[in-house]
């Protein structure tokens, strides 16, 4: 192993002689492994934030909810009247999976489809008719104030809780009155009592997140509005009846869970008579799903990292090939003087994977400055593990064996007579 | 001792015997050395003359191991080194000869020490004796002021004597010498010839010099003369071996 750090020291020798030629042909290697890195960056932080919407959402929910069902060719003929559209969850539903096994509670959400307005412009924050177990089913907190109490649902109290895009949307910044001010939504007046959070801004299918939501007591909800909403679309008028937006369903056994969703969506295929005017989301589903979508994701942009490798390694064979041309003095030089075979493939062979691994290194600087300056720019997050930059390291060594063979091989195969009397 | 016959008695560091080099190129075969006898004893200094296209250099590189006869055996201290591997050979070439070339051959980017260690360091020598005898060999050849220098910032002379001072460094049977002042001028050329001598004459090294020019020949205890592949006995005569170079181009220049 002696001969080893010599030839180390040789190595670096040689790339001190010729700095500018090693740079530019560790080149490849440099934007090869930057693009992994950043990549990987990129892709895990992406991984990350992705993961944690789904888990916000809670591995152990299924998520049901009403759509609009697909128009088909029947309605299309009445869409210049008014009319009166029904379709979505129902109490018979909410009765049903409640009964179902391994259903531990299901809290509902309905809509009450107000126009919410800032003086006199539309917003698309949302009145939502809760349960009181809402605020921890969907993993939110209080930033201000406080939760409705039962008393509230009992006496069908004028309160609301709003989400802190709300606050930011309705009031000036600074107000710090907010929690026990009102708000009036076309007749009704709310007295806000507090502010909820949900730190992941958690989207809930068809009606969003509860952040932008004001929300109030279901019971509140359901003597206001009952559950017709009664819309103006141009000259007509439409009512849609919806008696639920959304379950949250809480399992009991999370292992049971792929199970359980299976009954409800049959369920429901059942109940609405083929008409799919619901939807129905596991969370823990999706996120197998992400973690799958994001593998492929990350195997296309290795792919591209590689190529840009195997370029960059490409670039570096040819150069060590003309080094080897250029250097047949030195190498004969060396023969005569009792280098073996083995010794000269050694020399040049740690001479490529020297300058591949430095062009790692530095490749490594650039993937992590790339993907600075991407989550400065564009608040994009980005995550560098510790594996990605072991495996840019290996990538980078692996680069230098794979392509500083063949010039090493024949570096090796110089035939010392001949190369001594090259001048 | 594998010798065959004779003479054992005598300590040869290099015999030759019957040594031809025949090259194929395609079904030309080009016959350069045709039988060669020769002998260097220990502590000999032995200077191989002859024009180019004697033979000379292909000689030089089978005496170097760089290159196998085609034909007859090479003794290195009695020890019959035909039928060598690849690996066998350079641990030879490594151990027991040391090489001195026309263009000094030290590697730029090394220092003096570094260069004088190279043979050591393929010899696998840990570093301190490396460091060690690299000073004591720098001494030697005058230089042990000049360890740090790079071999661009000495002269001509001063790098041959630490190509020198290189070949010297395993302690080798013999130095293997290819036109060693053929670059340098008339009075660095008697410099190193004189460091040659002291090295023979007083340290006993033993000298092989492969050269064409005879005016080195009163520096070598014994001449063998090459002349087209063969050892050429005729008492030497320079003028009309020179006479007859000029013939031979001459011809040359008539037969284009």
């Amino acid at each position: 192993m002696m001969l080893v750090r010599d030839l180390f020291r040789l190595s670096l020798h040689n790339l001190q002689l010729h700095k500018v030629r090693s740079t530019l042909t560790s080149l490849g290697v440099i934007f090869g492994v930057g693009s992994v890195i950043a990549m990987l960056a990129i892709s895990e932080g992406a991984k990350q934030a992705a993961l944690a919407q789904i888990q916000a959402m809670g591995v152990d929910k299924i998520i049901v909810f009403s759509k609009r069902p697909p128009v088909d060719g029947k309605s299309e003929g009445s869409n210049n009247a008014s009319v009166m559209e029904r379709y979505g969850l129902n109490d018979r539903d909410l009765g049903n999976i409640a009964k179902m096994d391994n259903v531990a509670r299901i809290t509902s959400i309905f809509d009450v489809r107000k126009k919410v307005l800032k003086g006199l412009n539309r917003t698309d924050l949302k009145l939502i008719g809760c349960d009181y177990e809402f605020l921890h089913d969907s993993q939110s907190k209080m930033e201000k104030g406080r939760w409705f109490s039962p008393a509230d649902f009992k006496n069908n109290a004028y309160v609301c809780v709003i989400g802190k895009n709300v606050k930011r949307r309705l009031f000036s910044i600074g107000n710090t009155n907010i929690v026990g001010s009102t708000i009036r939504i076309e007749d009704a007046v709310f007295r806000i009592v507090g502010i909820i959070d949900n730190k992941y801004g958690t989207q809930y299918p068809e009606i969003g997140s509860q952040n932008d939501m004001i929300l109030i007591p279901m019971t509140t909800a359901r003597a206001l509005y009952k559950d017709y909403t009664f819309l103006r679309e141009g000259r007509n008028f439409k009512i849609t009846r919806i008696e639920y937006d959304l379950f949250l369903i809480k399992v009991a056994d999370t292992s049971y869970i792929e199970n359980t969703a299976k009954r409800v969506t049959g369920y429901l295929e059942k109940a609405h008579s083929n008409t799919k005017d619901w939807g129905v989301m596991v969370p823990l589903e999706l996120l197998m799903q992400m973690e799958q979508t994001q593998n492929i994701f990350t195997i296309v942009m290795g792919s591209i990292a590689g190529i840009s490798l195997v370029v960059g390694g490409i670039g570096i064979m040819n150069i060590m090939l003309a080094s080897v041309y250029e250097r047949r003095k030195e190498i004969g030089t060396r023969r005569a003087l009792g280098a073996q075979k083995s010794d000269i493939l050694l020399q040049f062979l740690i001479e490529t994977v020297f300058l591949t691994s430095i062009g790692g290194i530095t490749g490594i600087m650039l993937g992590v400055g790339i993907g600075s300056a991407i989550t400065y720019y564009t608040a994009m997050p980005t995550i560098y593990s510790a594996w990605s930059i072991v495996l840019a390291l290996v990538i980078s060594s692996l680069t230098g064996v794979i392509f500083g063979t063949y010039p090493a091989y024949k570096a090796a195969q110089q035939n010392p007579i001949t190369v001594l009397r090259a001048e | 001792m594998a010798g065959t016959g004779g003479n054992a008695a005598i300590d040869y560091i290099v015999r030759l015997v019957d040594i031809r080099k025949t090259y194929f190129s395609g079904d030309l075969q080009v016959p350069v050395l045709k039988g060669i006898d020769a002998t260097v004893r220990r502590g000999e200094f032995v200077g191989f003359i002859g024009t180019s296209g004697s033979g000379k250099s292909t000689l030089l590189n089978i005496l170097g191991m760089l290159d196998v006869p085609t034909g007859g055996e090479y003794f290195l201290e009695e020890l019959e080194v035909g039928g060598f591997t690849d690996v066998e050979q350079a641990t030879i070439r490594n151990r027991k000869i040391g090489f001195i070339f026309q263009s000094f051959n030290l590697f730029p980017h090394l220092s003096v020490e570094e260069n004088i260690e190279v043979p050591m360091v393929y010899g696998r020598v840990p570093k301190k004796i490396r460091r060690k005898r690299a000073l004591d060999l720098a001494e030697r050849v005058g230089l042990g002021h000049r360890l740090g220098h790079r071999p661009t910032q000495l002269s001509g002379g001063e790098c041959q004597r630490i190509a020198i001072a290189r070949a010297l460094s395993n302690n080798p049977a013999f130095i293997l010498a290819d036109e060693p002042t053929g670059n340098l001028d008339e009075k660095t050329s008697d410099e190193i010839m004189k460091l040659f001598h002291e090295l023979n004459q007083q340290q006993g090294v033993t000298i092989v010099m492969v050269t064409h020019n005879p005016a080195l020949g009163p520096h070598y205890d014994k001449i063998i003369r090459l002349r087209d592949g063969r050892i050429d006995d005729t008492p030497f005569n320079w003028e009309a071996r020179e006479q007859e170079r000029l013939a031979k181009a001459e011809r040359k220049e008539a037969a284009k």
